[in-house]
């Protein structure tokens, strides 16, 4: 299964992917001219787009690769996060120009703090694309540990009390949750130091060395530490009851983060999760961790259906939408099939485009009304009718309406609900979409459809906050119609890559 | 070199001059008094890792014994008084935690009972550094959990932190005999880069609220 494959035109990819918003950083540090920094990073996202497509159909044709002596270790479940970390990256970059362009005439931010939006920006994204490509999992934790600091520096870009708030509580308890998790790994490197006997400890981390050794692990140090990593990614992961950080930290950053951090961030988080509950699979079977999965989702969703319900903040109210469809993902995976887990999959992705949108179009709506309240926020298609309608897209997709992409994957995960004779988890999940749907959708027709409340100017705000969100919608559209032939082998893929892992115990 | 008796004693007393040094954290009110706690509790840590070099005979952990004297006894404190230096705040000390140090002492001695009971129900094979310092790592962690809920200014939270992130080294180095050093530097640098964020973070409170204290962090809440 894990043929070591090498082959120059990959390692060269993987090593420019990573360098790619490095070199870019460098150089928007070195020009800090308003015009470069954007165009330097716009390039240079758009660069790791396209280094990730290659990566794509080349991990399409030989299912897993490693390159430099195991260091890197790629097979399709990486290659969906690379996806959707460069797809959201990009379209994030792009938007960021007309968005952070406003905050500077507005004076919010100064010629300073702009460059070191851009600089962070650019390590953000390096740091995520770490995640998925490095085999060692400590390696793994260091990136994800990474990409907290770099976001409590983005959230706080700006000085104001509730920025300050955010980053502190996101900060400390992103930190304790993720010391969890490194005991967790620690413990499975100790399962797997204890049965190998020719081990070394270089590659003694490593993912394929684990996934490998996992049937020979001890059952009962595999319980315990599966527990802390669930608990330690999940909290990075935003899964309810460790989620309490996450509505201040993605309501504070600006919009462009704030979907970077929604949309893709914590997929990387729960990406660390996925990788452990195939090792714990392997050793144990996988009823131990599905079970746990399925809890936690369906709390997630109770907890992010009362929240919706009494939510006053637009932006807060997408926060716990994260949460909601983080539940989804889990529970999904937890219902241990292949078409769950290939729901799930096709979750992520189809959640990082919507929430994306909806970021994207909520940042400016605040941005023209100066308001995040949804009571003061009325009438936007009257107003702008452009994000407006864009904004109804992406509230009416992400509430799983008929005919857009998530529609598709709720289905599918509620149908592996019931056909894993999960009843009462997916009756329970049907009652918390239900609420979501209503409250969610009350706020949604309030917010598009209410009459505006001062005399306002008509008109969106420039072409390049449109342009990202009109790209997204179309991807909407596409997704929810039909999903395309490569993504679907790949996604394919790496359910069997999940499931495999249970079935092999 | 000592016979095994000897060593085994080494490691114990060890053990429990780390413990002791834990507990000055907790008794500590003073800024730059928890300062200096946490600072002898890191040297008295690298010492262990010295120490637990010396008995395995490992010399990767003398590597990284040094690298936590230099960045985790030297650079962090230093880093941390020139921020308590700088505060704007006249009051530089816990002045009444959420629990009195008198009960924070008796919950601390609860929770390194626990540690040892927790310990002992893990199927961890028992080689003599990992029985001796098992338990002593997790009440690292739990200690420093417990600063972290019980104190009212960010600087406390700070230290109860980087306790937290001492028990997590302590056990990382006790259970896997160091694994390879790239990690252990990564480990180092985001510890390093997270305390320099959280002094920006101190700097920015005690600008806009004039004090540390984290009860002006109560206001983003759904009600």
């Amino acid at each position: 299964m894990f043929d070591t494959i090498f082959t120059s035109v990959e390692s060269a990819l993987v090593v420019s992917l990573l360098l790619t918003p490095v070199i870019s950083g460098l150089l928007v540090t070195v020009f800090k001219r308003k015009r470069i920094i954007e165009t330097t990073t716009i390039i240079s996202s758009f660069l790791i787009l396209i280094q990730g497509l290659f990566l794509l159909t080349s991990i399409l044709e030989k299912k897993s690769i490693i390159i430099f002596d195991g260091i890197f270790y790629l097979d399709s479940l990486s290659a969906i996060m690379i996806i959707t970390i460069s797809l959201v990256g990009f379209l994030s970059s792009l938007y960021s120009v007309n968005y952070m362009g406003r905050q500077y005439d507005k004076l919010i931010v100064d010629r300073k703090k702009l460059v070191r939006y851009y600089q962070g920006f650019n390590m953000f994204l390096f740091t995520m694309l770490l995640v998925p490509v490095s085999n060692n999992l400590g390696i793994m934790w260091i990136a994800i540990e990474a990409t907290t600091l770099v976001s409590v520096l983005l959230i706080m870009l700006y000085t104001k009390q509730s920025s300050i708030e955010a980053s502190w509580k996101y900060l400390l308890i992103a930190t304790v949750g993720l010391s969890l998790a490194l005991f967790g790994i620690i413990f499975f490197y100790y399962a797997n130091s204890v049965y190998d006997n020719s081990f070394n400890s270089i590659h003694g981390m490593d993912w394929t060395n684990m996934a490998e050794n996992a049937p020979q692990f001890d059952p009962n140090l595999v319980k315990f530490a599966f527990i802390f990593i669930l608990v330690g990614f999940g909290t990075k992961a935003g899964l309810a009851p460790m989620h309490t950080w996450l509505p201040d930290a993605h309501s504070e950053a600006p919009s462009p983060i704030s979907a970077l951090l929604s949309g893709v961030l914590l997929n990387c988080a729960f990406y660390g999760l996925l990788r452990f509950h195939i090792i714990s699979s392997r050793s144990i079977g996988s009823e131990f961790s599905n079970t746990l999965l399925i809890i936690l989702g369906i709390i997630s969703l109770g907890i992010a259906a009362t929240s919706i319900y009494f939510q006053k903040d637009v932006k807060r109210m997408l926060a716990f939408s994260s949460v909601e469809h983080m539940g989804i993902i889990s529970a999904s995976i937890g219902f241990g099939i292949f078409l769950g887990i290939y729901g799930a999959l096709l979750h992520v992705i189809n959640h990082a485009v919507v929430k994306s949108l909806l970021f994207f179009s909520s940042g400016s709506i605040s941005q023209k009304y100066q308001t995040k309240s949804i009571a003061d926020t009325s009438g936007i298609i009257k107003t702008m009718p452009i994000t407006g309608f864009m904004f109804l897209i992406g509230g009416l997709a992400i509430i799983g309406m008929p005919p857009f992409n998530i529609f598709m994957s709720k289905f599918l995960m509620l149908s592996s609900g019931f056909s894993s004779e999960n009843f009462l988890a997916s009756a329970l999940v049907i009652l918390f979409l239900l609420i979501i749907f209503a409250s969610f959708g009350k706020h949604l027709l309030h917010m598009v459809f209410g009459n505006p409340k001062s005399k306002m100017e008509k008109g969106d705000l420039g072409k390049l906050s449109i342009l990202p969100m009109v790209i997204l919608v179309s991807v909407i559209f596409i997704m929810g119609i039909y999903v395309p032939e490569p993504l679907q082998i790949l996604i394919e893929d790496a359910s069997k890559i999940i499931l495999v892992g249970g079935a092999n115990s | 070199m000592f016979d095994l008796p000897t060593q085994i004693d080494l490691l114990h007393v060890s053990a429990v001059i780390l413990l002791i040094a834990t507990f000055g954290i907790v008794v500590r009110r003073g800024f730059s008094d928890l300062l200096h706690a946490y600072r002898y509790q890191t040297i008295i840590l690298a010492g262990v890792v010295a120490l637990i070099a010396f008995v395995t005979g490992i010399w990767e952990l003398y590597i990284v014994s040094a690298l936590t004297l230099g960045i985790k006894a030297i650079i962090i404190p230093k880093v941390l008084f020139y921020v308590t230096k700088k505060l704007d705040s006249p009051i530089k000390l816990e002045m009444n935690p959420y629990v009195s140090l008198r009960i924070s002492v008796i919950v601390s001695a609860l929770l390194v009972t626990m540690s040892y009971f927790t310990a002992l129900q893990l199927p961890i094979s028992s080689d003599d550094t990992i029985s001796v310092f098992l338990p002593v790592s997790f009440s690292l962690f739990f200690i420093g959990l417990f600063i972290i809920i019980s104190r009212r200014k960010a600087l406390s939270q700070i230290v109860g932190l980087l306790t937290i992130e001492n028990g997590l080294f302590l056990f990382a180095v006790v259970v896997t005999h160091g694994f390879s050093l790239i990690i252990e530097i990564g480990l180092m640098a985001d510890i390093l880069v997270g305390v320099i964020i959280s002094s920006i973070l101190l700097f920015r409170m005690s600008q806009t609220f004039d004090s540390i204290d984290i009860k002006n962090l109560e206001s983003l809440r759904d009600d």
